[in-house]
């Protein structure tokens, strides 16, 4: 056996790990979307599918900001930014050149992959607080040209009248359990996606990135290039959530791109947990309960949410599902030293 | 042979007896149905900085909704009102709707949303087919566009383009007394200042041609200070400042251009003073601020409004403000639409609503109008005066006059291409 036939035996054990663990994502991924197109033949609930719908939107995207957050260090302030192209895209295209639905998703992700470049360019030179800035000036600069560009963008009222949804493929976004499905479908490709980047030896580079950056700039990695690209893809996936938003309320409108929006990306991260893929997921399920069950009861909300975060940051001190996962590495730990 | 009756119960008698059990089981059932509640969802702003005016819109609701349900409910059904915040968030004003209509089972929607929320709730009513009754947004767009026409949905509130005409005609008769030439803007930047404004402009220079705006400020929304604004204004010394300003941002922009004592050097309209939400919170309220009505108890002077003033003041211990008696006008359209429809069928009292008259504290004549071609509220009243320190703050209010608004708003529509 040569060296490097030695070499190619030794890694092939790992490749091996590497394509069962996608089997196993993809396999899980697939009853995932099982369970959940089939739960409108079990309930006749709207106001859950609503929830799920909507945990979809802001799953997408709360996903979509820990690959910045968690795997690369990024503190993105300006990630809703992504979110409001998403829905103004995806809205503008069907409302002013009612192309079929796929052809106006492809261009809202095809627009935002351009904007997220020239924003990423710019932004992913800066460290820590400064990259942090300058996105939530990113944003706010979107917000306020959506707010001034009242004739094209209908300025603080909104994108109105409604966005068409023509028939595609037979399927019919106007009928609620199909939307539900369509959502359920692009939270399940888009967390898969996303677990593949992650997983992926370019995912491992970002986590490097984030340990540390000086190093992996040594090792022969263009730190800059990385950066960009997950910020770019990120943003695909922030701005797939906000079309499924656009399709919920059937509009799109400028809070969908203010601050308020990020910071609510931020929250439901520190809720759900960081260092776990699920975490976000997890963080968004917690936040819509939370909002759903409080605004039910009581208009004093923000005291509520208020408490809950003290809980989570003074408390727990890390997200639920970083704590659940602790708890049984601990476990495991413990038991192994028995 | 006599035939006799066999002795027990005979097939008749069991058929009857079964029947009068039916009957006897049925019938609470039966009553309960027809007495059951019927329930109205609204999604309102209760947090926030505009939580004042979605509070002053609940309390006029329930106001109402006591007195309804005291007379017997709407169509013998009582009302059971679902109010819930939507944080002033359009996203959310969607999802609380949806979930009133879907969970909680609330027949027909108040929408007590303002600018982009009332548009989110109108598509959820658009998708679900529910009665809607608009009582915030006075967007004009909403009802004038024919685009957001739909069957289930009307507007129960004031206009922008009503105020601008009756504004205009206004502040031009004094203009042309007084000889105010050249004019000063100071509005929030956003639409609805931008278009108030420039409507507000536009009727001006077309009953008072020689005017001309020299100078115009553009503060943000919520701005907390306003001192360059002021002093812009006074150095272009104008004769006349129109603001389209409201609420807190009013109040703190009067409490700072009173220090520089700008209200003695100029006539100023602002169109949202005569508000209680503002008049009430000013520290050295100026005399002589020409103010559009928005709610007053003192105009319409009738003895209805007053009544109806005081009795909000009774009950909570504050004064309605123009959210107030919207919302309150709204609830009175569909008890009247559901005694003439005798039926709380959402389409049945749409067709009704359409062109309904009713009688209503709040009309110019005492009646108002739900317009049937584009389902909005018209001949409620509408006008300016001028403002003293103290109650009734506004003594005297001009009434526009509702055939010249009716006219230039014809007109209006068509240079936006709305008809």
């Amino acid at each position: 056996m040569t060296e490097l036939e030695a070499g190619r035996a030794e890694r092939l054990p790992v490749r091996n790990g590497a394509v069962l663990q996608r089997y196993r994502d993809v396999l899980i991924a697939l009853i995932a979307f099982a369970v959940l197109a089939s739960l409108p033949m079990f309930t006749g609930s709207k106001a859950l599918l609503d929830f799920v719908i909507r945990c979809s939107a802001y799953g997408l995207f709360a996903t979509s900001l820990n690959l910045l957050v968690g795997y690369t260090g990024l503190i993105s302030f300006g990630h809703g930014m992504f979110f409001g192209l998403g829905a103004y895209g995806y809205g503008l295209i069907m409302q002013r050149l009612g192309v079929p639905i796929p052809v106006a998703f492809v261009a809202t992700l095809a627009i935002t992959a351009v904007v997220a470049t020239v924003i990423g360019a710019i932004c992913v030179r800066l460290k820590e607080i400064y990259f942090a800035f300058v996105t939530l000036a990113f944003q706010m600069l979107i917000h306020s040209t959506i707010l001034s560009w009242a004739s094209f963008t209908g300025g603080d009222q909104g994108l109105r009248g409604g966005i068409p949804r023509p028939v595609f493929l037979g399927i019919d976004l106007a009928n609620h359990v199909h939307l539900y499905v369509a959502s359920c479908a692009l939270l399940i490709l888009g967390l898969l996606a996303m677990r593949q980047i992650a997983q992926s030896p370019f995912g491992y580079t970002l986590r490097m990135i984030r340990d540390n950056a000086a190093r992996a700039s040594f090792l022969g990695i263009d730190v800059w290039r990385a950066k960009l690209t997950v910020f770019v893809l990120a943003a695909l996936f922030a701005s797939m959530g906000g079309m499924v938003m656009a399709l919920f309320v059937s509009g799109a409108y400028p809070e969908f791109a203010y601050w308020t929006i990020s910071g609510e990306g931020i929250f439901i991260n520190m809720l759900g947990g960081v260092s776990t893929f699920l975490g976000p997921m997890v963080g968004t399920v917690l936040l819509l309960l939370l909002n759903d069950t409080v605004t039910r009861f009581t208009e004093y909300h923000g005291i509520v949410l208020g408490v809950v975060i003290l809980f989570f940051a003074l408390g727990l001190r890390k997200g639920l599902l970083d704590f659940v996962a602790d708890w049984f590495a601990h476990r495991r730990g413990a038991g192994e030293g028995r | 042979m006599t035939r006799t009756r066999t002795p027990g119960i005979s097939r008749r008698s069991t058929l009857a007896l079964m029947g009068a059990g039916a009957m006897s089981v049925a019938a609470p059932w039966v009553a309960r149905a027809q007495a059951k509640t019927i329930k109205i969802g609204m999604p309102t702003i209760l947090s926030g900085r505009v939580a004042q005016l979605g509070t002053s819109s609940r309390n006029a609701v329930m106001l109402e909704v006591d007195k309804v349900n005291a007379a017997g409910g709407l169509a013998g059904r009582p009302i059971e009102m679902v109010i819930r915040d939507s944080k002033g968030q359009p996203q959310e004003a969607a999802r609380v709707a949806r979930e009133l209509v879907n969970t909680d089972g609330c027949e027909w929607l108040i929408d007590g949303e303002a600018s982009s929320g009332s548009f989110a709730v109108h598509e959820v009513a658009r998708d679900l087919g529910v009665l809607c009754v608009h009582t915030c947004s006075e967007a004009s767009s909403l009802t004038a566009d024919p685009k957001q026409h739909i069957p289930n949905a009307f507007r129960c509130v004031r206009q922008g383009i009503h105020d601008s005409i009756v504004g205009g005609s206004y502040a031009a008769a004094i203009s042309k007394a007084k000889g105010l030439k050249k004019w000063a803007t100071c509005s929030p930047d956003y639409a609805y200042g931008r278009d108030t404004t420039g409507e507000f402009t536009l009727y001006l220079k077309r009953f008072a041609p020689d005017v001309e705006v020299i100078s115009e400020s553009w503060p943000k929304l919520f701005q907390p200070d306003y001192t360059e604004v002021v002093t812009k204004i006074l150095q272009a010394k104008p004769q006349a400042l129109y603001s389209c300003l409201w609420g807190g941002d009013l109040t703190s922009y009067i409490d700072q251009a009173n220090i520089y004592a700008m209200f003695g050097q100029m006539e100023v309209f602002a169109v949202n003073m005569a508000d209680y939400t503002a008049l009430t919170v000013v520290k050295n309220l100026p005399k002589g601020i020409h103010s559009g009505n928005r709610y007053i108890k003192t105009f319409p002077t009738t003895p209805e409004n007053a009544a109806w003033g005081n009795a909000y003041k009774a009950k909570y211990n504050e004064y309605p403000t123009n959210w107030s008696w919207q919302n309150a006008t709204a609830v009175m359209f569909l008890s009247e639409a559901a005694k003439k429809a005798n039926s709380t069928d959402g389409k049945k009292i749409a067709e009704v609503l359409a062109g309904l008259t009713i009688k209503c504290p709040f009309g110019a004549d005492g009646t108002v109008t739900m317009r049937a071609d584009d389902h909005t509220l018209v001949g409620y009243a509408i006008g300016w005066g001028t403002t003293i320190p103290q109650e009734p703050y506004v003594p005297e209010v001009k009434a526009g006059d509702w055939k010249t608004i009716f006219e230039l708003e014809a007109e209006w529509k068509k240079s936006k291409g709305y008809t």
